[in-house]
């Protein structure tokens, strides 16, 4: 209901209006009837009166007709109101006795005209000027001539008349009126307004902007949309400095974990190395074999050491990442291939360049992938391909594992404890990327991050 | 006569370790020691030794970097690797950067001699750490057939897929088929592995890696 509230108004204007302009239109014709029957019965009860005046006067002075003289000297037409049109006395034969004063061009019509049609029966004709009359025929009883009487709408029926003409004229410019203002209404306010609703649907909070004016809508909708605007700003602005501020997060942790894997590869790495060097070397001076199995010992537990301690330097930051974004994939491949006892590829662009933080973002991404791949999907092969397309670095990890429902709220995840999903969108999220999960239960799960190449926010 | 060595590490106190080590052993002489990369490169050219022993990590300039300026300017030089870490990507830029042996610095006195004598000698010298990482089977050069052979060494100058196919004119799945097929024969589990071991069992040899 509430959903179709403007096209419910629009029509709540629109129905009424019809249905006054219906009533309105039914009335005029009502009007229109009433006058015509009025003004019928009116101009034949006029020809009778005449009729019968002529006739008793005609057989009260010499029981003959009277002529036009006498019938003019009669008066008839002086007394009381003046008449609303005119009288005239015609023979059988058509030719004109007498006419009253006012008879105009109507009559010269009628006397060409076989009015015995009008026996009877009134009707209304036009003069040459276009004014109404309705006429009436009536025989003198007993003699031989017809009275004419003519009245004339307007003389008649004046103030109904001008208010039947103007009514349509005001009833029409209501109509006019109540469309343009549909019209308006939906050109500066409802079309506007759906614009801005879908443009508010599709609008990602905190990473775009909405069209800050709308010129060909009204002011209110101006200002919404100028309220919008500001407030859309300051989400942009705010997750502009979040992610901001959760790059300086990353790149310090990222940069203290070079630094220490650095500092463990410098130091302790080459010192316990040469700390095995000098163990072998006194072995080979030594003879003794009990002093040689001590030696022996503390040789391979400086071995284990080193090899934990490269493990480590490993896990913070490698050296190796320094070789570029195809050799230190495919040594992330080729090391989670054998950590995990799963087939790990991955096919790199040749061409692609990637600044350090990026890499090492794709770097955890696959880490993260192929870890959630086996010990959540029971994958036996994971293929992860980096391409360049439209502009955009892709990255891409498939696996054959049990898949899952990608529709699962990473924030539920997240505080269930399952951060991985989490912390792969949000290292796209730091570079203004995507990434997309697909996956059904039974069929493996893909994962498509897409990096824009813009340079990195901070850089 | 003795084989000449140049060393080049920037942390003294394994750089003593290793020049003790060679110390012990009279066919070879450490001609020189460097404590980074153009030092290195320099003593190389002054020295013209038989094989250079190169840290990998290293001021100034890395040792994959002189390994690349021994290679261009086509000494008669051989070069090691020596190097802490076991990243098999590591093997393989050195070997693109023209290096015949790779070890790490906590190989046995006997290993290194090893690896400077068959490298001088022309040969081909892999880690036994990393090479076990690899794994190793009783192998037959022959069991790869050429095709086989082609496709791994195109895919080991760093070509994708798609660009072996390119090259060799087939599909891209008969690319994946193969190379399926040469890890299978090997015992790799992926590329890197199927090369090292490769140049071990010598179905492959560095030159045609260069080439």
């Amino acid at each position: 209901m509430r959903r179709h509230l403007l096209l419910i108004l629009t029509f709540a204007i629109l129905l009424p209006a019809l249905a006054v302009l219906l009533v309105s239109g039914l009335g005029l014709m009502r009007q229109e009837w009433a006058m015509e029957s009025f003004a019928r019965s009116y101009v034949q009860d006029l020809a009778e009166n005449v009729a019968s005046l002529l006739r008793t006067e005609g057989f009260s002075r010499w029981g003959g007709e009277l002529s036009a003289l006498e019938i003019r000297n009669l008066r008839i037409f002086t007394w009381g109101p003046s008449l609303p049109g005119w009288i005239a006395v015609v023979s059988v034969d058509g030719k004109l006795i007498y006419r009253s004063p006012g008879a105009d061009s109507l009559s010269d019509i009628l006397m060409g005209m076989n009015i015995y049609k009008f026996l009877g029966s009134a009707s209304e004709i036009k003069n040459k000027d276009g004014k109404l009359y309705t006429v009436a025929v009536n025989p003198v009883s007993g003699g031989t001539r017809l009275v004419i009487a003519a009245v004339e709408w307007d003389r008649l029926l004046g103030p109904l008349v001008r208010v039947g003409r103007l009514w349509p004229v005001l009833i029409v410019l209501m109509a006019i009126g109540i469309l343009l203002a549909l019209w308006a209404m939906w050109r500066w306010l409802i079309v506007p307004l759906r614009i801005l609703v879908d443009e508010i649907g599709t609008l990602q909070w905190g990473k775009d902007l909405p069209v800050p004016a709308d010129p060909a809508a009204v002011s209110e909708i101006g200002s919404l949309r100028s309220v919008l605007y500001r407030l859309a700003r300051t989400a942009v602005e705010r997750t502009t400095l979040r992610n901001r501020y959760v790059k300086d997060i990353v790149r310090v942790q990222e940069g203290e974990k070079s630094r220490i894997a650095r500092e463990l590869h410098d130091g302790p790495i080459q010192n316990i190395t040469a700390m095995i060097q000098q163990i072998r070397l006194s072995r080979m001076e030594h003879q003794n074999h009990q002093t040689d199995s001590h030696l022996l010992l503390a040789e391979e537990t400086a071995h284990v050491v080193v090899r934990e301690l490269r493990e480590m330097c490993d896990e913070l930051s490698p050296p190796w990442l320094d070789l570029g974004p195809e050799q230190a994939m495919t040594e992330l491949a080729d090391r989670l291939s054998r950590h995990f006892g799963v087939s790990v590829t991955v096919e790199v662009d040749d061409s692609l360049e990637l600044s350090r933080e990026k890499l090492l973002s794709l770097f955890r991404i696959l880490q993260e992938g192929v870890s959630n791949a086996v010990r959540h999907g029971k994958a036996s092969e994971i293929r992860a391909e980096i391409f360049k397309k439209d502009g955009n670095t892709v990255f891409e990890i498939k696996d054959n594992g049990a898949g899952f429902d990608p529709d699962m709220n990473y924030e539920t995840l997240r505080v269930e404890g399952h951060r991985g999903l989490a912390n792969m969108l949000e290292r796209m999220m730091l570079f203004g990327g995507k990434m997309e999960v697909s996956s059904k239960p039974g069929e493996g799960a893909v994962i498509r991050c897409m990096l824009p190449d813009i340079p990195d926010f901070a850089d | 006569m003795a084989v000449r060595v140049v060393l080049a590490d920037d942390h003294p106190l394994t750089r003593a370790g290793i020049s003790a080590y060679l110390a012990q052993e009279s066919s070879v002489e450490l001609v020189g020691e460097a404590e980074d990369g153009i030092e290195a490169w320099r003593l190389i050219q002054d020295l013209r030794p038989d094989v250079a022993l190169l840290d990998i990590r290293m001021p100034g300039e890395d040792g994959v970097a002189v390994a690349r300026r021994v290679k261009e300017s086509s000494l008669p030089v051989s070069v090691v690797m020596l190097t802490s870490y076991d990243a098999q990507q590591y093997v393989l830029a050195s070997l693109r950067a023209g290096a015949r042996g790779f070890i790490l610095k906590t190989a046995t006195p006997e290993e290194i001699s090893r690896a400077i004598s068959t490298v001088s000698k022309g040969g081909f010298f892999l880690d036994s750490e990393v090479a076990s990482a690899v794994g190793e089977r009783d192998f037959a050069p022959e069991a790869l057939s050429a095709r086989e052979r082609e496709v791994l060494i195109y895919a080991s100058k760093g070509f994708s897929s798609k660009e072996v196919a390119g090259q060799l004119f087939i599909s891209e799945r008969t690319v994946q088929t193969h190379l399926a097929s040469i890890y299978d024969k090997l015992g790799a589990k992926n590329k890197t592995e199927a090369l090292l071991l490769a140049l071990k069992y010598g179905v492959v040899t560095l030159e045609e890696l260069l080439e």
